[in-house]
């Protein structure tokens, strides 16, 4: 019985999808580079992706949502403006990760894996940034923070939401 | 007069205590006052309770202030920091004489923190290449014969004498071969790969050209956790100068040889640190360990016969060939009873969790 | 009394048991002791199976002998003297020796343990479930001695997950999974569907068809092997669930496809509750596809003849009568219609679907009780051409392998056959070949799923238009001689020289370079030549070929040139090679081995041989006729024609899978029998039968006749029918027995162009076939056939206003 491949809905979508496809499906053990270029490009890994990226590596739909679902790094929804993985490893839990943690979920009303809901900042877990001499550490993109507290954390964010409004 | 050369260290948690506004401050102070300044990025010197750790080079040898946050910086200018003056509370003199430094014998960390980790003349300077140089005049067996009498054993836990693991590889005939650098990290308190990533990045490289050259593998892979992506820059950064150099291709340094390099990140699997489950997911699959045997030195990645080492039993392999610096076999690497990793201490040697080692946090 | 075929009780107790882990072939032998007994397995097998082998029995979950070891249960621990900690015995091969100990206070403690773990996440309700008595997870939990748990069964589990009852003959429910990866293990290795995975990891691990969607819209193919794989009631028959554990079984072979599968049909009394693919079946090892594993309602189905019944003619009512009274009468009728209209009035068609034994019964009956030839097989059908093409190129009408071959073979040229479809099972196995690397050549119109099987090696695909398989088959041949891609010693050693060199003079020929075929294949000349490339420089290069070759309008002369192909590059005579007909049912071969066709007496004797009747008389002991009888479609002629008036139909449905359905149903409409019974001549029906002629193109009225008057006698499709002539005697340049010639014959390019004044001799007989027999087929293809249609025949007009 052949499947026909399901078709992303939105053709654009599709183009830079199947353009990021074409540049990595030929490296050696392309699928991982391949899901970090997609999630670059998107923030996350869309549902549609999946068919076009089994088709392109020779795997099937279920094995490339076996692979992306072993690696809690890829998401399956579109995150908010700014990444922001508060760090739930050892030796920043010794030295009050777990506090920051919660200041960090009641300052921003979401919980892990959540978005706000202006979309600014979505939240999640991280396991150590290699930063653990100077914890509570978190990650904001590809910026790590360390010796992070409630009053860092809440000045961190204000900046982080005056860059958007400097933008805007 | 020459400009002053001025060091604000640019590793992963000296920016996280706010190294880079430190910096441009400094920058900004400088113009302000007119002083003519060379801001270089160096690696971290480790003493993470004292940074960001700013260093400035004087007649007598670099003089350092720590920790330095962004807005102490006006102060300490007008302190004298540019003439290297040290009234300043954060003043600490001498770095070299610092008491945590001064008893330790730096070897895979002799350059980290005194150079800027993506200049090839610096690392040049400091010994780098030396290595590479010494084992393209050797035989593949000698490589292997070097790193065995070394004692080297593997610093990512199983402290697996590294010699006889690449003789597997060396013996097993194949027609590609990997080498596969294990920067999976994963293990909360250890960042001492990320050190070496960030702060000597040409060491790793070195290394593992060597390594290449020992099994008859020209392909490398970096396999790094995609929780350090300045490591990831800064190896991508310091790969295009090495190949630019010709240090990695396809002619190693005219030599004939070829080794490639490439850094795959993980993403986000502490599994994927255990090295059947890292080349599964280098393959592009769920990170699963694999069954040994076959062991991967015989089977490994696609297949073929592949090295799997940890950051620093690569970062130290340079070392061997040049035998000026090579170690006796009782140096802290090769002993079977330390084999762990070392761990770096918190704020202070003597805060957080001292029951970790903590002095000298890595002899290696 | 009925009498069930049971394979000899020591073969299926052989594999009755699960080793735990697949076999290994070595050479070498390893010495270990287990529990202090002493074995020898080959290098490679484990701990576990060796155990197993030695009559030890190691408590295992995640392990099953039809998949590769996983090691994720660790039920399997073991001690292994001077090895530290309790290894898996699944995932740790044998060593010279190794002493192992299986059973000890410190192992039962472990896998206490384990199982304690497990059923803390695990339904208790083993009463109500419908594995019970059937369940792997029950087994072990008594092997080990579970008798508490001590985690309580509060904590986080997942004992709410949902049912999946999306698919119509398996359920899904995951609050009994245990995630030892069988099923998805299963679906990847033995199917090679790839249709599941495990999402997720650690506590969240959990079975997702898909992209975690119900099994029907996922890639799943309904094949059942994950279900087959699966130690609990997680996947489960929806028949047993209905019906409970069954109790008995009887191993029988499905007969719906040309693989064969061997089956234990599973019952409760005598109802069939499952069919489970039987390990010991040569063409499956266990495996089996959706039809012969789910589809078994014809078992019990109400259309199901169970009595003999009888009428005298059509328009009466089939009565139900005696065993006794229906063959008295059945031998009555034929003995009648002998007397009245002769001894060739009668005949019989043998089935491919029945076993060896019943075709050879079928048609001694034939041969010996009715006196004559008239005997021919479904074969005639898919695969005639297969047996001439092969018996005049190779000098036995048999293909060469049998299907684990495959596993040997580096490159595999697919040809008009779409085995996924098809031949599921055996695709499945060919997937399994393509994963460990081998390269994949499709020539068929269609884009077949085996180019995207999943992990797959190199492929190429070469879109011939329909019709111009021998065009494209002569082009790969000229790029093997032109490229001097021939195996010469093997042509020199097993080829006729003379045949050969002119064969190899005419595909030189510049008209059959790919480039000048270009146009008429529509295929690129590149890829032709790295097909032939791939196929003639593979160390091993095995064609497979389906009814896109044989139901075709070049079917013998297409058949031909595969085995010249082959021959001409030494891919002939070992495993993983040879010229491969992918048939249309289970027992092809077996039909026509056992002397299914008018010509030839079992083992492919030629009736006209005095020495080969002789033998057959002194056995049977009665006279034989010399001459070749009817062919299926001689037979339809002759009841048309008024001379043929009682047919012996043996497990076929002629009015299905005859070329000319009208032909064939309506001699039987006719007269001719319709399933056992014998219907009386009835005139005035073959009256519209005649008049349908009329409506045939004109060029196809010759098939009416017993020999079209303007061919040579020599003629025929496949070997012969007996008014066609000699057809099955040896041809010029042939000798039987093994890779004898290259028939120099392959020279049309799939449309017979040529006059017959430019044919050499012994090319007569290709070149009538070319033009007489399939033809009639295109035209006559009922609906049902159009896949087959598509993969081969000439679809366009064209094509047919050549002849
Ligand atoms: C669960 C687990 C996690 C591991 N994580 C790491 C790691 O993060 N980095 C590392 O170098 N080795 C790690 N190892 C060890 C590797 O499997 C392997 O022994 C090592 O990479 C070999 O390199 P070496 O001989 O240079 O030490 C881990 C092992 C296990 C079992
Ligand atoms: S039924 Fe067959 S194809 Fe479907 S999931 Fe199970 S093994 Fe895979
Ligand atoms: S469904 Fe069955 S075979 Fe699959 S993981 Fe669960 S228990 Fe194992
Ligand atoms: S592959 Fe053919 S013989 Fe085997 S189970 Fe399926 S239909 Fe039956
Ligand atoms: S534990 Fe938080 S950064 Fe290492
Ligand atoms: S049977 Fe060996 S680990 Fe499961």
């Amino acid at each position: 019985m052949s499947h026909p491949t399901p078709q992303p809905a939105d053709t654009a979508l599709a183009a830079q999808l199947q353009a990021v496809i074409d540049q990595h499906a030929a490296r050696p053990g392309a699928m991982l580079p391949l899901l970090h270029a997609i999630q670059a490009q998107h923030g996350y890994i869309p549902d549609a992706a999946v068919p076009m990226i089994a088709e392109a590596l020779r795997h099937t739909r279920a094995e490339v949502h076996g692979i992306i679902s072993f690696y809690h790094h890829f998401r399956t929804h579109p995150p908010g403006r700014h990444v922001i993985q508060v760090c739930r490893a050892e030796a920043c839990q010794a030295v009050g990760a777990r506090a920051l943690e919660a200041h960090v979920k009641s300052a921003l009303g979401v919980d892990y894996h959540e978005t706000t809901a202006d979309r600014e900042f979505t939240l999640e877990p991280v396991y150590c940034l290699g930063n653990c001499a100077c914890g509570p550490s978190l990650r904001v993109d590809d910026e790590i923070h360390g010796r992070m507290d409630a009053a860092g954390f809440d000045r961190l964010t204000a900046q982080l939401s005056a860059t958007v409004v400097e933008v805007k | 007069m020459m400009a002053t050369t001025i060091y604000v260290p640019c590793d992963t948690t000296a920016r996280s205590l706010g190294a880079d506004a430190v910096a441009a401050r400094l920058t900004r102070a400088a113009e302000r006052l007119g002083v003519d300044i060379q801001l270089k990025r160096n690696g971290s010197r480790g003493l993470f309770w004292l940074e960001p750790l700013v260093e400035v080079e004087t007649a007598t040898g670099r003089v350092a202030y720590g920790p330095v946050a962004p807005t102490d910086v006006d102060a300490l200018v007008d302190a004298g920091l540019f003439e290297g003056r040290q009234e300043h509370d954060l003043a600490l003199g001498d770095i070299e004489a610092h008491p945590y430094l001064a008893r330790q014998q730096r070897l895979t960390f002799s350059r980290i923190g005194l150079t800027d980790p993506l200049s090839l003349e610096d690392y040049t300077a400091r010994q780098g290449f030396a290595g590479l140089k010494q084992a393209l005049a050797l035989t593949p067996q000698g490589i292997v014969d070097e790193v065995k009498t070394s004692g080297l054993r593997g610093r990512g836990g199983a402290a697996f004498p590294t010699g006889i693991k690449w003789q597997t590889v060396h013996d097993t005939p194949a027609a590609q071969k990997y080498i596969v650098c294990n920067a999976d990290e994963g293990d909360s308190g250890t960042f001492a790969d990320r050190l070496v990533m960030e702060c000597d990045p040409f060491m790793l490289i070195e290394g593992m050209t060597i390594a290449g050259l020992a099994v008859g593998a020209t392909q490398g892979y970096i396999y790094l956790r995609s929780e350090y992506p300045l490591a990831q820059a800064m190896l991508d950064e310091a790969i295009v100068r090495a190949e630019a150099a010709g240090y990695l291709g396809d002619n190693i340094l005219d030599s004939g040889h070829a080794f490639h390099l490439e850094v795959r990140l993980g993403a986000g699997a502490y599994i994927c640190g255990e090295e059947t489950s890292l080349l599964e997911s280098l393959e592009g699959k769920r990170g699963l360990v694999r069954a040994k045997p076959p062991l991967p030195a015989i089977e490994g990645l696609f297949g073929q016969p592949t090295v799997v080492n940890n950051v620093l039993s690569l970062a130290a392999v340079p070392l061997f060939s040049t035998r000026a610096a090579r170690p006796t076999p009782t140096t802290a690497w090769a002993s079977p009873a330390a084999p762990w990793r070392c761990s770096w201490p918190a704020t202070s040697p003597v805060a957080g969790w001292s029951s970790w080692p903590s002095a000298p946090p890595c002899a290696s | 009394m009925l009498q069930y075929f049971e394979p000899d009780a020591s073969h299926a107790a052989q594999f009755a048991r699960d080793l735990g882990t697949p076999a290994r072939f070595s050479e070498t032998q390893v010495a270990l002791s287990i529990d202090g007994h002493s074995i020898s397995v080959p290098e490679g097998t484990s701990v576990l199976r060796a155990a197993a082998l030695a009559g030890i029995t190691i408590p295992k979950l995640c392990a099953s002998d039809n998949l590769e070891a996983f090691g994720s249960c660790r039920l399997c621990a073991v001690e292994i003297e001077g090895r530290r900690g309790l290894p898996a015995s699944c995932t740790t091969p044998v060593t010279e020796g190794m002493a192992v100990i299986t059973q000890n206070a410190r192992l039962a403690k472990l896998r206490r343990n384990v199982m304690e773990l497990y059923i803390s996440d695990h339904p208790l309700d083993c009463l109500t479930c419908p594995a019970n008595g059937d369940c792997e997870l029950q087994d072990m939990a008594g092997a080990v001695g579970l008798r508490e748990v001590r985690y309580g069964f509060d904590g986080a589990n997942h004992l709410d997950a949902e049912t999946d009852a999306s698919n119509p003959y398996f359920s899904f429910d995951p609050s009994k999974c245990i995630v030892c990866s069988r099923c998805v293990r299963a679906c990847n290795e033995v199917q090679g569907t790839f249709a599941l995975t495990i999402e997720g990891r650690g506590f969240d691990s959990k079975v997702a068809a898909g992209q975690n969607e119900p099994f029907m819209d996922s890639e799943c193919v309904s094949c059942g092997a994950c279900v087959q794989a699966c130690p609990t009631s997680t996947l489960m028959e929806k028949s047993v669930i209905e019906q409970g554990v069954p109790e008995h079984s009887v191993v029988t072979t499905c007969a719906y496809c040309g693989v064969g599968c061997s089956f234990e049909a599973q019952m409760k009394g005598d109802q069939l509750v499952r069919m489970v693919p039987y390990k010991g079946g040569d063409a499956n090892h266990g495996h089996s596809c959706v039809k012969g594993r789910f589809a078994f309602g014809y078992a019990t189905h109400k259309d199901r003849i169970k009595e003999p019944m009888i009428r005298d003619a059509i328009d009466q009512p089939w009565r139900a009568v005696s065993w006794e009274e229906a063959i008295g009468f059945a031998a009555r009728r034929l003995r009648e219609i002998q007397t009245q209209y002769g001894r060739e009035s009668v005949g019989g068609i043998t089935s491919s679907r029945c076993t060896n034994e019943e075709t050879y019964l079928v048609q001694k009956l034939i041969r010996a009780a009715f006196g004559n030839n008239n005997t021919d097989t479904c074969a005639r059908v898919c695969h005639s051409p297969t047996g001439y093409g092969l018996k005049t190129t190779l000098g036995e009408s048999a293909g060469t392998q049998t299907f684990d071959s495959v596993m040997q073979a580096d490159t595999i040229l697919v040809i008009g056959a779409n085995p996924t479809d098809a031949h599921p099972v055996f695709a499945s196995q060919m997937k399994r070949r393509l994963r460990q690397g081998a390269t994949l050549i499709v020539a068929d119109p269609r884009r077949i799923d085996l180019l995207k099987t999943p992990h797959g090696g190199k492929s190429l695909h070469l879109p011939l238009k329909p019709g111009t398989n021998v065009a494209l088959v002569n082009a790969l041949a000229h790029v093997v001689v032109t490229e001097g891609l021939e195996d010469h010693d093997f042509i020199a050693r097993r080829c006729e020289g003379d045949a050969y060199q002119q064969w190899r003079a005419f595909i030189s020929e510049p008209r059959n370079a790919p480039e000048a075929l270009e146009a008429e294949t529509g295929v690129p000349a590149a890829k032709v030549r790295e097909a032939a490339r791939a196929y003639a420089t593979a160390g091993n290069g095995a064609i497979y070929y389906g009814l896109g070759v044989t139901e075709h309008s070049q079917g013998s002369t297409m058949v031909m040139g595969i085995a010249n192909l082959a021959m001409a590059t030494g891919n002939i005579g070992r495993e993983g090679v040879g010229v491969n007909p992918l048939r249309g049912q289970n027992n092809v071969q077996g039909s026509c081995d056992m002397g299914s066709f008018p010509h030839e007496l079992p083992g492919y004797q030629h009736v006209a041989d005095p020495a080969v009747r002789e033998k057959f008389e002194a056995v049977w002991h009665t006279p034989l006729d010399d001459e070749p009888g009817l062919r299926i479609p001689n037979m339809f002629d002759a009841a048309i024609a008024g001379t043929f008036k009682a047919l012996y139909v043996q497990g076929e449905d002629i009015a299905q899978s005859d070329p000319n359905p009208a032909r064939g149903v309506g001699p039987a409409r006719a007269g001719l029998p319709d399933r056992a019974g014998h219907l009386p001549q009835r005139d005035r029906q073959v009256r519209p039968r005649a008049a349908a002629r009329r409506h045939l193109p004109r060029e196809e009225r010759h098939l009416h006749q017993r020999r079209a008057p303007h061919q040579p006698r020599a003629q025929g499709d496949a070997a012969g029918g007996r008014k066609g002539g000699l057809g099955g005697h040896p041809g010029p340049g042939q000798r039987p027995g093994l890779p004898d010639a290259l028939h120099p014959s392959v020279r049309d390019h799939g449309r017979d162009r040529q006059p017959h004044a430019d044919l050499h001799r012994g090319q007569l007989r290709q070149a009538g076939k070319t033009r007489q027999y399939p033809v009639a087929v295109q035209r006559r293809l009922p609906r049902r056939h159009a896949d087959h249609a598509l993969a081969g025949l000439p679809h366009r007009q064209g094509a047919l206003r050549d002849h």
